[in-house]
């Protein structure tokens, strides 16, 4: 299917399908590109958009802000309000309230939400990190299925909130995520931070107890299940945009003519695969290229940025610039060691670059020089 | 419009200075530093100041 926009249409009228930073940055990104008509964002949460990043961090601790500034795009909120149906050709987004919603171009930033796992409390929204924060300060005992990054973070809260904590899953801590030099430096931070490491894959979870693969079982009196995401894509279906059940977009972010995907939602190509990024930095750079491509098609420069991710956790703040996991030892650019602050780098066998800073306040754009050239860069910088 | 920073929210991630290099830099210890406060309404640089706003993940800038 062609994405381009026919010639002769003309784009009076956008609707974003989505109030998180993707649907936020693609109505700022629209107006920056010079769109003065009608600009609609519809949000399913009944509040303004936040910083989701931070809901797993200083949020569940210290009360550390997760507030947004405020949208200066002057777009059309509805808030609270739901899409449930695409009809491409008569260019309508159906709402859950019965309403629609008529469009010249669409952007899609629906989201995702957590896999569930019976009761367990997943953390995806404020509401959900608001709850959290509140079970965590009664001092449970507590059980995170899910050792990625956020259920990581979620246990790192748990212990420095004063609870005891087990961590239940089938890999080490983040090693699918960050590859075995990362993840065995975290692990003995955790470790050291009195959680306890099972070994198995949940399959249920009811009255306070999990149940494993093995037969076994883990009991606590709060369970969180961090177990990945499921990209909200159910209101496309029978609209014709989706690929096999995906949301697929092309490297500017197109998936029909004048439709556009950013974000958690989107399957993006990237290093010759088509996945997911389901990263506050992606979701950010899809969106501007893919509202952009709204308006200019073709002219917009492609989606090729390295991601940017960080993590705070047991006392270890990472940043990383590049494509994790990453393979083998690490070249040390500064610091002692990683117990310290430190600056790693690796090369994949493809020649891209990851470079990670461990405790180490590094601005992104150096990060990027470090990643890309394997070299402690110069604090004096070319644009300076 | 004038760009304020609220320095207790910042953890130098830097993603400011990658959207608006020309208006802020962090220094060699990882502070934000803002090279300029004051951009005309309307003008590319308000536009930069906004997109750096947006993209910080701790909304440790403010553009009024």
């Amino acid at each position: 299917m062609s994405t381009a926009v026919p010639p002769g249409i003309v784009i009076e009228r956008i609707v974003v399908v989505g109030n998180g930073i993707a649907g936020q940055t693609a109505c700022d990104s629209l107006r920056g590109a010079g769109f003065t008509g009608q600009l609609t964002v519809v949000g399913d949460e009944p509040v303004p958009a936040y910083s989701r990043p931070a809901l797993s961090k200083a949020l569940l601790t210290d009360g550390g802000s997760h507030e947004l500034a405020a949208p200066a795009h002057g777009a059309t909120e509805r808030l609270g309000v739901a899409a449930v149906g695409l009809d491409v050709d008569a260019r309508l987004v159906h709402l859950d309230d019965g309403t629609a919603l008529t469009f010249d171009g669409l952007v899609i930033a629906t989201g995702a939400r957590p896999r569930p796992l019976g009761e367990a409390l997943v953390l995806r929204t404020l509401d959900d990190a608001l709850a959290l924060r509140e079970r965590l300060a009664d001092r449970p005992s507590v059980a995170v299925v899910g050792a990625g990054p956020l259920g990581m973070e979620v246990a790192s809260a748990a212990a420095q909130a004063g609870c005891e904590v087990t961590v239940v899953a089938d890999t080490a801590p983040m090693r699918p995520q960050f590859g075995p030099y990362l993840s065995e430096l975290f692990t003995t931070a955790a470790t050291a931070a009195g959680v306890k490491l099972v070994h198995g894959t949940a399959t249920g979870f009811a009255a306070g107890t999990i149940t494993l693969d093995d037969g076994s079982r883990v009991t606590a009196e709060l369970v969180v299940a961090a177990i990945g995401d499921i990209p909200n894509v159910e209101w496309l279906h029978g609209s014709g945009v989706l690929t096999d059940g995906r949301l697929v977009a092309d490297s500017r972010g197109r998936v029909a003519p004048g439709i556009v995907a950013a974000g958690d939602v989107a399957h993006v190509p990237i290093r010759g695969m088509v996945r997911r990024i389901p990263l506050w930095n992606s979701a950010i750079e899809q969106a501007r290229i893919a509202a952009t491509a709204v308006l200019l098609g073709d002219a917009t420069p492609e989606f090729d940025a390295d991601p940017y991710f960080w993590t705070e956790q047991f006392g270890l703040h990472l940043k990383a610039i590049g494509h994790l996991p990453v393979d083998g030892e690490p070249t040390v650019l500064t610091g002692e060691g990683p117990r310290d602050a430190a600056l790693l780098h690796w090369r994949h066998p493809d020649g891209a670059g990851v470079a990670v800073a461990i405790n180490h306040r590094i601005p992104i754009p150096r990060l990027r020089r470090a990643a890309a050239t394997g070299e402690l860069p110069s604090t004096a910088t070319a644009a300076r | 419009m004038k760009i304020t920073l609220d320095r207790p929210r910042c953890e130098g991630h830097g993603l400011c200075e990658e959207a608006a290099p020309e208006l802020m830099h962090l220094d060699d210890d990882g502070e934000l530093v803002l090279d300029i406060v004051e951009v005309p309404e309307g003008s590319p640089q308000a536009a930069a100041a906004s997109a750096a706003v947006r993209v910080c993940p701790v909304a440790a800038l403010k553009l009024a």
